[in-house]
């Protein structure tokens, strides 16, 4: 019997596991543990399990750059790949090419699969979101006339927004036929001539969404003319109508308030209309007035009376400057003539006479000497103020001084 | 005439009064006519009733 090296028995092995079509190209259902992803070469290694075996698994990094979903311990799985030998170790292992979601998982990564297109193409772009009409004349509902939703909704619109009308496209919200149906009821809404449409189903139907998330539906929404809110009625997931309405509602209800405005607004609004109508009124009366007012006083300016009044206003004036002018020329004068007169008193003998000396006169004849003077001779003596007659009593030679 | 067309010619009323650049006697016809529609538009709110109108499918449904 010949010896063999490992290396040989495990080369062996790995040719007939590789040789046996049971082993290749196979699914396995199973669930992820001991999920790793190499943090340099971007491989997965995992141990898929049951109830009682594990068995172990690898997937390059080629093969899972192409899967959809991010594997996570504790998934549900069915794995494609095919066994091969790990020579090295002597470990037989799965090389996995694919991994799909079991059971329910399959759908819920098909709708991330379709989120993601959508997306792609722009369906849920904010940019697409319009806004809501303030006022709406006609409100369209899309959803099944006989579920709790269109009870909410006409209750809401009822009490709310009285003054609108309310459109009812009857449309199936589960089944093969709902997203159609949907479909169609958006087109009757929209050609009716609604300024906003509901899209919607009541929240205490079946969890089925199915329709909601059609990539059908989500179209409609998208290519309606005018706003669409949504009202799926589910409070945790967004639905693709959700993500491709201009606004998501979280109830029919509540989809209804957001759709019309409180009828109490309107009378605010009147209210506010009134007011700015009364002051803009007014506005033109007092400008009318004010015109009036100014044209009267310029007519006024204008008149026979106000001319006078202007002119003798003049005339008065110049009769004030003459008068001034008069009077003060008549000032000069008078302080010119007291100036001359003040000269000609400096200058007066009489000044002089006020000093303390006197004018003799003999008859008319003013004496400067007392030579043809002699005693009883009768002289008029002329002081500063007065005049006294006087009789010489003696006579005195001037020289003998 | 409907509550919203009401709504929207008063508007344009008030915005055409706010002007000013009117004469008065347009002014007056003016706020006449505001003031009618307004009350107009508060009957039409206090009579308004939510009319219901719809595709014709309505009574025959029965699937939720």
């Amino acid at each position: 019997m010949p010896v063999l090296t490992v290396a040989q028995i495990n080369r062996y092995i790995s040719f007939k596991i590789k040789e046996d079509k049971n082993l290749q190209g196979i699914m396995v259902r199973g669930e992820i543990s001991n999920f790793t992803c190499h943090y340099r070469s971007g491989h997965l290694y995992f141990t898929l399990k049951d109830k009682d075996c594990a068995l172990k698994a690898v997937m390059f990094a080629s093969a899972a750059s192409r899967l959809k979903f991010q594997p996570e311990d504790g998934m549900a799985v069915i794995v494609s790949g095919s066994i091969s030998v790990y020579e090295r170790d002597g470990a037989y292992q799965l090389y996995v090419t694919d991994i799909q979601p079991d059971g329910a998982g399959a759908a819920s990564v098909a709708l991330e699969q379709l989120k993601k297109k959508l997306s792609k193409e722009g369906i849920f772009d904010t940019a697409h979101k319009r806004p809501l009409p303030v006022m709406p004349a006609k409100i369209g509902a899309v959803t099944s006339v006989s579920g709790a939703a269109v009870r909410d909704i006409v209750n809401v619109l009822s009490r709310r927004y009285p003054i609108g009308e309310l459109y009812l496209a009857n449309a199936l919200v589960q089944g093969e036929n709902a997203p159609d149906s949907i479909c169609r009821g958006i087109l009757k809404a929209e050609a009716a001539g609604c300024d906003v449409i509901i899209v919607g189903r009541g929240g205490g139907s079946s969890e089925d969404l199915n329709a909601f998330n059609s990539e059908k539906v989500a179209y409609a929404i998208y290519n309606c003319k005018v706003p669409v809110i949504s009202a799926v009625g589910h409070e945790t997931d967004f639905t693709i109508a959700d993500l491709a309405a201009d606004m998501r509602a979280p109830t029919p209800s509540a989809a209804a308030e957001l759709a019309a405005p409180q009828v109490q607004q309107f009378y605010e609004k009147l209210e506010i209309l009134e007011r700015r109508m009364k002051n803009g009124a007014l506005a033109v009366t007092d400008r009318a007035g004010d015109r009036l007012v100014s044209l009267n006083s310029r007519l006024s300016v204008q008149s026979p009376e106000n001319r006078l009044k202007i002119g003798g206003e003049r005339l008065g004036g110049l009769e004030k400057r003459l008068e001034l002018a008069v009077m003060k020329l008549i000032a000069d004068r008078e302080q010119l003539l007291a100036r001359r007169a003040a000269q000609l008193d400096s200058l007066s003998p009489l000044k002089v006479l006020s000093r303390g000396y006197s004018l003799v006169y003999q008859g008319e004849k003013l004496l400067s000497t007392a030579e043809s003077l002699s005693c009883g001779d009768k002289v008029r003596i002329r002081f500063g103020t007065g005049e006294a007659e006087a009789e010489i009593i003696g006579v005195k030679e001037n020289n003998e001084n | 005439m409907t509550f919203e067309e009401n709504m929207k010619k008063l508007g344009t009323i008030v915005t055409e009064l706010e002007k000013g650049d009117i004469p008065l006697e347009k002014a007056v016809e003016l706020y006449g006519e505001g003031m009618k529609l307004s009350a107009e538009c508060r009957t039409q709110l206090e009579k308004a009733q939510l009319k219901i109108t719809g595709d014709g499918t309505a009574q025959t449904s029965e699937e939720e």
